[in-house]
């Protein structure tokens, strides 16, 4: 473990007396300078990854023809949130979200268990096979969903899940989307420190004991990492939803959004984006709130290095 | 993968007023047996049809006429289902469905698509049940409107929607530039190509916004050209879709006529710029009249036919069928579903959201009853005269390949000094091959 | 050598513990992909509802097809562009919000939010701001420059593309450097700073070969991702102009939904598993030549 390293370094000298030789303090405010211009780099850095989710939150308060405005406005003119409202008349918006939701919540929680166990037993238990094995298992991180969508849904097809929810719970959680879980938690736990197992097993903890009562435990950040991931990852699916269901009571929401649609197929910007919006500012908060364990649960895991 | 305005507009157009559908088949090529009389099952079955409408009212008119179907044909059918597919993607999602051996009993055909389908046996025969039917009046239909979806005497899908293109006016800026009124040049015949661009370029200098679009083109969507080289008698292929004639004299004069009237006379928009003339952006531009529905009162509008081109004036539709799918469960109860879908009394309820195909409700007082926004007369001199003698976009069992390389080689047209010729010249030769497969 | 009963119930635990991801690997990525293989040697066309044995054909036509050539010179031209500019700018954004300024949470949170926003509106704005007149154009304006028409002209649309790609999901390849830097122990900092190292020296010498797995990872991720990225073509250029975006999984897409081309199609996403294959391999193999430790 490294977490006493994880602070972030200081890059100021040390608090100085207020006598300090002049060059020093002439050096000193050459730095703040510099640090404030480089607050003012990273402020016009921002724009371009700012503006375009600025435009899409203020443009589902605008009506169609302002939202095609070739240069884009600011703030709506006229600002409205009829669009809200249709959100949900227009679609059962509730019952998608929910979908979304609460198939995220299971791949996540399915994964991070999958992805802990394989990540613990490839890094830990000696068996044969195992280096073959997690070849086999990486195999899946080279795959891009359009290569296999096909015969993926000839064996949904084939076991009568089509228009379940099952293909977009079982497969990410047990096929390709699974493996980038699986070696983060593998790296995790090959830096992982062994005396505290040994321990455990000399308390008399079998092996799944010392799994469940101290590995896991101990990779609480690593995890957080994988549910991240897993989440964003299980939120924004689109390909195999549009493709495995077809009520619109068992849409996800990124499928949801493409259906605010007019009668002659033309998409309603304002709801769409009213939708988008709704299905966004969630993720956003969230992170906003747990960033940090964010970034020190990437720092802990595997994928730091 | 979704909407790009440029896309979802030109896939709008396609679908919507015009409509397009796609179909979906299986069967191993050749025709494949015309749909017969549906003999009653052991219980009955349930319809699926696959439609890219996610119009709430429109599914729920859908709804209504199969409750009705079912209500009369309880041994025949349990539940009718309509399955909506997202626009961008649905292609790809019925196109895996064909892969994955679930396909639909019934599906909407884009038009752009009609030949493959058509030519593939993926669909039935409709015409035996269509005829066939108690009460359908099958002579009622337009012939024009059902050629697109023929093969020798058969007849593979149903054209449900038959949407003309026409040119929409934003009066307000025409008046403001000074610029004469389309419709009094209708009334005494100068309605030109010509015409046209001087005043989209009059207007244009005068708003500083854009004379004439061309919806749905965008410098991709190429085939929607298709409604102004028809004014030279412009084809892309010959009639029996084997030889290339992006190089006759009539497709060399209405490109040059293009391109010089949108960098010379900057009377349409160059590319890279967009313009919704919905949004007041532009002051005419060229639609399905079934966008009707997009105007608001921001500004006052009129709607006239296509300009006369040399060869005269060409009216031209787009379309949108719905097929029975030979690989579907049950295609002969689908087929006989089709015919209850579209017999005369439903077709006057589908014809609020499309323009049916049928001779006797062609006239300007059913159709205004079913478009408020658009008068008796309006709907008269646009939609009724021109769908009896139209064309349609172009079309061919290769589409797709055709489209995507036709769009790449004319990138090359759409730059300022490019040589019309020359770049039409490289045009056939990049699809001659694919024309003589 | 018979192993113990503690050895072989250990045993018996591993393969428990590994059998759910190694049985879902074998049912929904190596049996999908013998399937593609398999697909791969006949001629499909699913409206026809043909399935054609033709064995190598589909291959031989890849050697002889033009269209295959233009796609793989976009897939190079735009994963090396992408790579390139991604991870240089993640490291960049990195580095700058690891120098305790003021605002760090805030900018951290901004350079990330595209990372949970949608494909879909990421990519409608920027068609919007790359139009010809757009957004783009209009600020370039203001500073006395005259933007190309980005999405018409073949190098700037791939530009374009790049971009519009690297901003939406350099935030998260920006996170996870910035988790590695702050691994790097500030003694050492302190010491090559003693030492009277500069900033940059000091990145160079001391900061990168430390990171130097994390950028290796990364680099795998963001290639194999570049490979995959699709959408954002479709909507933004259509593969165009001219055949310039159209990029492997592109024309793999187009073959197989478009054109129902499944056989061919198939083959197309052997040689894309091919290629994905073989890149990590080497970029795993060179692993020791340049990065600094192993994990």
């Amino acid at each position: 473990m490294r977490s006493e390293i994880i602070t972030a370094p200081e890059t100021e000298a040390p608090a100085t007396p207020v006598l300090v030789p002049l060059p020093r303090r002439r050096a000193r405010a050459r730095r703040g300078l510099t640090r404030w211009l480089l607050v003012v780099v990273l402020a016009v850095l921002s724009l371009p990854f700012v503006f375009p989710t600025w435009w899409m939150a203020t443009s589902s308060l605008k009506p169609m023809s302002e939202i095609l405005r070739r240069v884009p406005t600011l703030w709506p003119q006229d600002p409205s949130f009829d669009a809200y409202g249709r959100v949900f008349t227009l679609q059962p918006f509730a019952q998608q979200y929910w979908n979304s939701l609460y198939i995220a919540v299971v791949v996540t929680l399915g994964t991070m268990l999958v992805a802990a166990m394989a990540g613990y037993a490839f890094a830990r238990i000696r068996f044969p096979g195992a280096n073959a094995l997690f070849v086999l298992v990486l195999v899946g991180l080279l795959v891009p969903a359009e290569v296999t969508i096909v015969p993926l849904f000839r064996i949904v097809n084939t076991l009568g899940l089509v228009d379940t929810h099952w293909p977009l719970i079982v497969v990410p959680v047990l096929g390709a989307p699974a493996v980038l879980a699986v070696f983060i938690m593998r790296q995790f736990f090959l830096g992982l420190p062994t005396e505290l197992e040994e321990a455990g097993r000399l308390d008399g903890l079998g092996r799944w004991g010392v799994f469940w009562r101290i590995a896991v435990p101990l990779s609480r950040s690593a995890l957080g990492a994988v549910a991240i991931f897993t989440f964003l990852k299980s939120w924004n699916l689109y390909l195999e939803p549009v493709v495995y269901l077809s009520s619109k009571e068992s849409f996800t929401l990124p499928q949801a959004l493409t259906q605010y649609v007019d009668a002659y197929g033309g998409p309603m910007w304002n709801v769409q984006l009213a939708a988008t919006t709704l299905t966004v500012l969630p993720v956003l908060a969230v992170f906003l709130v747990a960033q940090k364990q964010f970034v020190q649960g990437l720092a802990h895991s595997g994928l730091k290095g | 993968m979704s909407a790009h305005p440029t896309r979802a507009r030109r896939t709008a157009a396609a679908v919507g007023a015009l409509g397009t559908a796609l179909a979906l088949t299986s069967c191993a090529g050749g025709s494949s047996a015309p749909a017969g009389e549906p003999e009653t099952p052991d219980e009955p079955v349930e319809l699926r049809m696959t439609v890219w409408t996610a119009d709430e009212a429109q599914l729920e008119l859908f709804q209504t006429i199969a409750d009705a179907y079912v209500a009369e044909n309880p041994e025949l059918v349990a539940g009718v289902s309509f399955e909506t597919i997202p626009f961008e993607d649905y292609t790809t999602a019925l196109t895996t469905q064909l892969a994955g051996g679930n396909a639909p009993d019934l599906a909407w055909v884009f038009e752009s698509n009609a030949p493959e389908f058509v030519a593939s046996g993926a669909l039935v025969d409709l015409r035996p049940v269509l005829e066939g039917t108690d009460g359908y009046a099958a002579d009622d239909l337009v012939p024009s409107a059902l050629s697109l979806w023929e093969d020798g005497d058969g007849l593979y899908a149903y054209p449900f929607s038959t949407s003309p293109f026409a040119v929409f006016v934003n009066t307000d800026q025409l008046a403001a530039a000074g610029q004469p009124n389309p419709a009094d040049l209708v009334a005494d015949g100068g309605w030109t190509f010509d015409a046209a661009r001087d005043i989209a370029a009059a207007t244009a200098q005068d708003t500083g916004k854009q004379g004439l679009v061309v919806r749905d083109f965008d410098y991709q969507a190429w085939e929607n050209l298709a409604t102004v080289w028809s004014g030279w008698q412009a084809q892309p292929w010959s009639a029996d879709g084997t030889e290339c004639t992006f190089t006759d004299p009539a497709m060399v004069d209405a490109l040059t006529w293009f391109h010089d009237a949108v960098f010379t006379d900057g009377a349409l928009p160059e590319p890279g710029t967009t313009a919704d003339f919905f949004a007041g952006d532009a002051a005419m531009t060229i639609t399905q009249i079934s966008r009707a529905s997009s105007l608001d009162d921001s500004f006052s509008w009129d709607v006239v036919p296509l300009p006369a081109g040399p060869a005269g004036q060409q009216d031209v539709v787009g379309q949108a069928g719905i097929g029975v799918f030979a690989a579907g469960e049950h295609p002969d109860v689908a087929a006989d579903f089709l015919a209850y879908f579209t017999n005369p009394e439903n077709a006057a309820q589908l014809a609020a959201y499309f323009p049916p195909p049928r001779a006797s409700l062609l006239n300007g007082e059913d159709l205004a009853a079913a478009n408020p926004r658009l008068s008796a007369e309006q709907l008269e001199a646009v939609v009724v005269e021109s769908v009896q003698d139209a064309v349609t976009k172009p079309a061919h069992a290769s589409f797709a390949k055709l489209s995507e390389t036709v769009r790449a080689e004319l990138d090359a047209l759409w730059v300022e000094d490019a040589d019309v010729e020359a770049v039409l010249a490289d045009t056939c030769a990049a699809i001659t091959p694919l024309l003589e497969d | 050598m018979a192993a113990s009963a503690a050895v072989r119930r250990d045993r018996l635990v591993g393969y428990t513990m590994v059998a759910p991801v190694v049985l879902g690997s074998l049912a929904f990525v190596v049996l999908p992909l013998v399937m593609v293989v398999w697909y791969s040697l006949h001629e499909w066309n699913v409206l026809a509802n043909t399935f054609t044995f033709v064995g190598a054909e589909n291959y031989q036509r890849m050697a002889a097809d033009p269209g295959l050539a233009d796609a793989l010179r976009a897939t190079l031209w735009f994963s090396v562009g992408l790579v390139v500019v991604n991870i240089a700018l993640a490291l960049l954004l990195a580095v700058l919000l690891n120098q305790r300024l003021p605002g760090t949470t805030t900018f951290r949170t901004f350079f990330f939010s595209p990372v949970v926003v949608s494909l879909v509106a990421w990519t409608i704005v920027w068609s919007f701001l790359l139009q010809a007149d757009g957004g783009i154009n209009g600020f370039l304006s203001v500073l006395g420059v005259e933007g190309p028409n980005w999405l018409r002209r073949p190098d700037a649309a791939m530009a374009a593309v790049i971009i519009v790609q690297v901003f939406k999901n350099v935030g998260l390849n920006m996170i996870l450097f910035l988790a590695a830097l702050q691994g790097v122990p500030e003694e050492l900092q302190e010491a090559a700073r003693l030492d009277g190292a500069g900033a940059w020296r000091r990145f160079r010498s001391v900061t990168l070969p430390l990171i130097s797995p994390t950028v290796l990872l990364v680099s795998i991720i963001t290639i194999v991702g570049s490979l995959e990225v699709f959408a954002q073509i479709d909507v933004l250029t259509g593969g165009g102009p001219g055949s310039s975006t159209t990029v492997l999984v592109y024309y793999l897409y187009q073959q197989a939904f478009r054109f129902n081309e499944f056989g061919y199609a198939s083959a197309l996403a052997v040689l894309l598993f091919v290629i994905v294959l073989v890149l990590t391999l080497l970029q795993w193999q060179s692993r020791k030549r340049w990065v600094f430790h192993e994990v």
